[in-house]
């Protein structure tokens, strides 16, 4: 069986890497001793010596996981690599467990890589610098934890610590009303994030025996349907919030409206994507049936998430609200891919989890860079900017592009894959799938009406007189060109070739998508069931249609 | 030494390279690349330039009979599965590209002229550039995935050049309109490749159509999710080639630069439609029905176009409505599943139609010395007359466009608008009456736009009617004059210069013997494309058939240029008393564009503000509060898992999204 092939060949690789050189957990603990380091970083106050010493750690994390990926990581294997584990409390089961493989690689370069330029957009953070910079490299490391570990209490533990500097980030440089924001925050995912721990010890002792975390045992463990229903839906509510899914969302537009260009990065660069990396990793990888039945579920509420935020973003008049709710209706598209059952549709929710990352980060530094210039967030303010911003008017236009799913980008890959792969997603009957695809296509209408309704107001037509005249509106700086040049180049590369980045987890999805056709397989009932089912089409249609995802 | 056919990758990957590497010079050294004007466009120009060689090599091949070449390579792959990119050179495809870049080339060395003294010179070439990639690049797409992928970057650039005088807002608002109402028939466009793809597992235009074709005989598909998925696919078209209802964006964008209408909006982007239709002949053929859908759009949007353009007074958007019109004649013929008629005309329309429109920038330039850089004054007709003394080119050229779009013998518009009516006459002869009508209407407001302008004496100086024409434009007379930099204005119009007289010269030679390729009892256009058909159009071809209909045409075309003649030129009839004032609605009607605009507005636009701005009423007040007090608690709480257990997830999903939109609802009729 899969997964006991799984079990032993992560062991095996274990112990072959034992000598190699330990990429993940250098990354992990390098910036975290890094920060640590700050308060003896000699420093004037002003944060001018400690904001290189931060882009230094940030670059090395990053050359780090590059190593890692480079000497260690081998794309063409499905199961874990890069194993490093050390009993940590035995008695307790607990073990320092980090590995990767084509779910977590992606994320961790794409962590190490958005901190990095969110060290160079901190440029003009001026207020606490040492604390700030340490907050940054804390989560950093936190944060490559998060998505490294192999261990689930471990992985609460990454979770909670990565909290605490969101909170602090958010509460000290965060805007007006950073206080509720902060609050608000911590509430719901600290709330959310007490169904990871129920559910984790839960599935730690299920079975009796001696309680055990980590990701390989819990999956050669049987759970029986109905209890993988109940952990299923605690930690959906859980990463729900974090992803976010409609209704669970309205932290995010709070957060994300009060935060600075570098936490604004980060939240919807690297945090988003913890939802959906745990969904791919807990629900579907640890409790395939749960997610068989769960599965449409997620479908509906993707739909949900991409027209029910654009048309807010779409209501917004403040500029990071908009991009905030934009976010939450691209991770629509993550849930639907994770709910398509099918390769293509999976694989295209894990790259428009990268892409989102990309472009999301690189609008939201866009929009704090304007805010430095505007000093108003507010549409109706603002007015003919790109009379004397014209770089900036580009960069703007290029990343709106970007998010608006043009073609040549890679939001359009990712979400032409997730259409194609649930559209032919033999899982589903032909009438949800039709009436699914209609609706999040819905979304591609949608999607420029906000994007381009927001460039017009901000930089087209006669220059708005009262805020020309009350700031001083520089055209973009180098340093914010090099930012943005960074965030371009991945993302034009895999819109022009995506199998740059599809290729590196290829394997991981194909024998995810496996499991979970074989967990649907079972779950099967047909009478009791009217969508998850096999279409009757599939006896009927042309052959090259069979090779697609087969059940059973 | 490889052939031509197998290097025509490098069609589109030249002008991209060019128009890439300026552009990252543009970000980098704004003002050092900003200030080498000619170089830049020599070295855009030289790549579309060698892009045009290498078409006219490739078309060469064409004709010496070379068959189609296909190179595929895996894009994007996900278990067994393939998406597939690469490039495909046939007969349809070389026409295009040989069309394509030879005007690209010829907008490009008038818009030396043209935007001589604007400040987004070399922006404005880059995206000529551009835009010139994308096209060529749809052109030589092998399957409707690709299409797809360069149909949304035309479009892109298209909204980037509309939008290119960013300062005003009309160009702000047509920018976004177009993208937008291009968007919505991507949705279907989208929607239709997926269900072909779901319906024949492949994105090949050949495939699909015998596939689907085997599906439905199978049963396995039926008849009417067949043409559903058809129809869906021409949405696309529909938005793009300005069809009926979409056609809304078109005149609008005529906001953009005056060589920008006269390349994308009528020679080249706006003829994809068409060009996407006829490559998917394969998959309409075998359904009557969506011919026929086809073919009314197409009859409606002749009529609709036409009729509009009967009373425009802005230059430009006269000749806009006409290209909706004439769009629509070859999707009426593509719809009598005469492709080749429709590709014909769209050929000999893309020559005529540029250079009608690269006329119609010469006079705006003309005009702009006289009246400042106000388009509300230098693009309406009331403030022109008599320039034939002023530009003798342009008008001469202009004439030209005139008799050939109107179909007098041996223009090219006769010939192909000839072959399309002939054979809508033998398809549905009630569309045939409906086009033959317009063509009548056709001659008549296309030498009423030539009266107006070029003939009687000069009005451009009478300040009363510029005060006139700004007051309705609702813009103050004194924020007109403040981009001309205190210069006095001349007091007549000037010809330009030779780098927006040469094209107009030039594309006056085929816009007059394009037509003689075509003719139906010998047509090379047609062996080229079709040799069976040309064969059997040769075969069948017989005077008494062609005379009596050809002359018809003619006949009527000769009406509405007499009419014309008798009202603008000799001033005989007055229409303003005898039509316009007897039939106030119709005329009403027609000055409003059958009120689509504001249907639109009411409908859309402002409705979808008001439906976003509930739901973010919702959002805030209603998801916000309810999850921040007690969703919580009765989400963890077992009331909401009991009913996980039955395993009915499906059904719990349709709750929450029927519970989403009651509230919205809820909202919308509280508030």
């Amino acid at each position: 069986m899969a997964l006991d092939f799984a079990v032993t060949q992560g062991v095996t690789l274990a112990q072959s890497s034992s000598t190699a050189f330990p990429w993940l957990s250098a990354s992990i603990l390098f910036p975290i001793a890094a920060a640590l380091c700050i308060p003896f970083v000699p420093d004037k106050g002003d944060g001018k010596q400690v904001r290189w010493f931060a882009l230094g750690v940030a670059l090395i994390t990053f050359l780090i996981t590059v190593g890692g990926y480079l000497n260690g990581y081998d794309p063409s294997v499905e199961g874990l690599q890069m194993v490093e584990r050390w009993q940590w409390l035995p008695d307790l089961g607990l073990a320092w467990s980090v590995g990767a493989d084509g779910i977590s690689m992606p994320l961790i370069l794409l962590t190490s890589f958005i901190t990095a330029l969110a060290a160079l957009a901190a440029w003009p953070v001026t207020f606490k610098p040492k604390l700030f910079y340490f907050l940054l490299l804390a989560m950093d490391g936190g944060q490559i934890a998060v998505f490294a570990v192999q261990d689930m209490l471990l992985f609460f533990l990454a979770w909670e610590l990565e909290l605490l500097p969101v909170y602090l980030l958010l509460a000290i440089w965060g805007g007006k009303k950073r206080q509720y924001a902060a609050t608000k925050f911590i509430l719901y995912t600290a709330g959310s994030s007490l169904f990871i721990l129920i559910v984790g010890l839960a599935m730690a002792f299920h079975g009796g025996g001696a309680p055990t975390f980590e990701y390989t045992a819990l999956m050669a463990k049987d759970f029986s349907t109905k209890f993988q229903l109940f952990a299923y839906a605690g930690l959906l509510i859980a990463f729900g919030v974090k992803l976010p899914i409609v209704p669970l969302h309205t932290w995010l537009p709070d957060a994300h409206g009060e935060a600075t260009a570098p936490v604004h990065m980060l939240l919807a660069g690297i945090l988003l994507k913890m939802g959906g990396y745990a969904l791919l990793r807990f629900n579907v990888q640890l409790l395939p049936e749960g997610h068989a039945q769960f599965a449409p579920l997620l479908v509906v509420l993707g739909v949900v998430n991409i027209i029910y935020a654009a048309l807010t973003s779409f209501a917004q008049r403040n500029l990071k609200r908009k991009i905030a709710y934009s976010s939450i209706s691209h991770m629509g598209f993550v849930l639907i891919g994770i709910g398509s059952f099918s390769d293509l549709g999976t694989s295209g929710a894990m790259l428009q989890m990268i892409s989102h990352g990309l472009i999301g980060a690189s609008l939201f530094f866009l929009v704090g860079a304007t805010y430095d210039r505007t000093h108003t967030l507010q549409l109706d303010e603002m007015g003919g900017v790109g009379q004397k911003m014209r770089k900036m008017f580009a960069l703007w236009t290029i990343c709106s592009l970007a998010s608006l799913a043009l073609p040549g980008m890679s939001g359009f890959v990712s979400e032409l894959m997730v259409f194609v792969g649930f559209s032919t997603s033999e899982a589903y009957s032909l009438s949800f799938r039709i009436v699914m695809a209609v609706l999040a296509a819905i979304g591609v209408i949608l999607t420029p009406v906000y994007l381009l309704s927001m460039l017009r107001e901000i930089f087209f037509g006669k220059e708005n007189v009262e805020l020309a005249s009350h700031t001083h509106l520089v055209d973009a700086e180098p340093r914010e060109i090099y930012v943005i040049s960074c965030l371009l180049v991945p993302i034009i590369g895999i819109g022009l070739y995506p199998r740059i980045m599809t290729d590196s987890y290829r394997a991981s999805i194909e024998a995810l998508v496996q499991r979970e056709n074989n967990a649907m397989a079972k779950v099967i009932h047909p009478p009791a069931n009217a969508l998850i089912r096999r279409s009757p089409m599939a006896e009927l249609l042309p052959p090259a249609l069979l090779q697609a995802p087969a059940l059973g | 030494m490889p052939s031509p056919a197998e290097l025509a990758w490098l069609i589109p990957v030249l002008p991209l390279a060019g128009a890439c590497l300026v552009g990252l010079g543009l970000i980098s050294f704004n003002r050092t690349i900003n200030r080498l004007r000619k170089p830049v466009a020599l070295l855009l120009i030289s790549c579309v330039g060698a892009a045009a060689v290498l078409s006219y090599a490739v078309l060469a091949q064409q004709l010496a009979g070379a068959g189609a070449t296909e190179v595929l390579f895996n894009w994007a792959s996900a278990g067994t599965f393939n998406l597939q990119m690469g490039f495909r050179v046939d007969a349809l495809g070389a026409v295009m590209l040989a069309l394509v870049t030879t005007i690209a080339v010829l907008v490009m060395v008038y818009s030396d002229g043209y935007m001589a003294h604007d400040k987004g010179y070399v922006r404005f070439f880059t995206y000529l550039a551009l835009f010139s990639s994308s096209m060529l690049g749809l052109i030589i797409s092998p399957n409707l995935l690709e299409i797809y992928v360069f149909w949304e970057l035309v479009g892109m650039c298209s909204y980037l050049l509309v939008g290119f005088w960013y300062d005003r807002d009309g160009a702000a608002n047509a920018a976004q309109k177009a993208f937008v109402v291009n968007r919505v028939g991507d949705f279907g466009l989208l929607l239709g490749i997926l269900g072909l793809f779901w319906a024949t597992g492949s994105f090949g235009f050949e495939e699909i159509g015998s596939r689907l074709q085997e599906a439905v005989a199978g049963g396995s598909l039926s008849n009417a999710a067949a043409i559903l998925l058809c129809l869906l696919v021409f949405m696309g078209p529909m938005a793009k080639s300005a069809q009926f209802p979409l056609h809304v964006w078109l005149p609008d964008a005529m906001e953009g630069p005056t060589p920008i209408s006269a390349l994308i909006h009528a020679a080249t982007m706006v003829a994809a439609g068409v060009f996407l239709v006829a490559r998917l002949q394969p998959v309409y053929v075998p359904f009557p029905q969506v011919q026929v859908v086809i073919a009314v759009v197409g009859t409606i949007t002749l009529f609709l176009g036409a009729s509009i353009a009967l009373t425009q007074m802005d230059l430009k958007k006269g000749l806009a409505y006409s290209t909706v019109s004439q769009l629509g004649y070859m999707m009426l013929a593509m719809g009598c599943g005469a492709p080749v008629a429709g590709m014909f005309h769209l050929v000999t329309h893309a020559f005529f139609k540029a250079m009608l429109f690269l006329c119609s920038g010469s006079v705006i330039h003309a005009m702009e010395d006289v009246v400042g850089h106000e388009p509300v004054l230098a693009q309406d007709m009331r403030l022109m007359g008599g320039l034939r003394k002023f530009m003798p080119i342009t008008s001469t050229t202009f004439f030209i466009g005139c008799l050939a779009i109107s179909g007098i013998p041996p223009l090219a518009g006769f010939w192909s608008k000839d072959e399309i009516l002939g054979q809508a006459f033998g398809s549905f002869p009630l569309l045939w009456a409906a086009g033959f009508i317009t063509a009548g209407m056709t001659a008549f407001y296309m030498f009423r736009l030539y009266f107006l302008t070029f003939e009687g004496s000069f009005r451009g100086t009478d300040k009363t009617v510029q005060a006139q024409l700004l007051a309705a434009a609702g813009k103050g007379a004194a924020e007109d004059h403040g981009d001309d930099h205190g210069h006095s204005h001349a007091d007549h119009p000037h010809e330009s210069g030779w780098q927006m007289a040469m094209p107009l010269a030039v594309l006056a030679v085929p816009s007059v013997l394009i037509g003689l390729l075509g003719t139906p009892w010998n047509s090379r256009f047609a062996r080229l494309l079709n040799p069976e058909e040309a064969a059997h159009m040769a075969q069948h071809f017989s005077w008494g058939e062609f005379l009596p209909l050809a002359g018809a045409s003619v006949a009527v075309s000769l009406v509405g240029i007499s009419v014309s003649v008798l009202a603008y030129a000799l001033h005989k009839i007055d229409l303003g008393t005898a039509v316009a004032a007897r039939f106030p609605a119709l005329d009403a009607f027609l000055a409003n564009k059958w009120y689509l605009d504001a249907i639109n507005d009411k409908l859309f636009v402002q409705g979808s503000r008001k439906l976003a701005r509930q739901v973010l009423e919702v959002d805030s007040k209603v998801v916000d509060g309810v999850v921040n007090l007690t969703g919580l608690v009765t989400l963890g709480s077992g009331e909401g898992l009991k009913y996980l257990e039955t395993g009915r997830a499906q059904f719990y999903a349709l709750i929450v999204f029927g519970g989403v939109i009651a509230l919205v609802v809820l909202f919308g009729a509280l508030g």
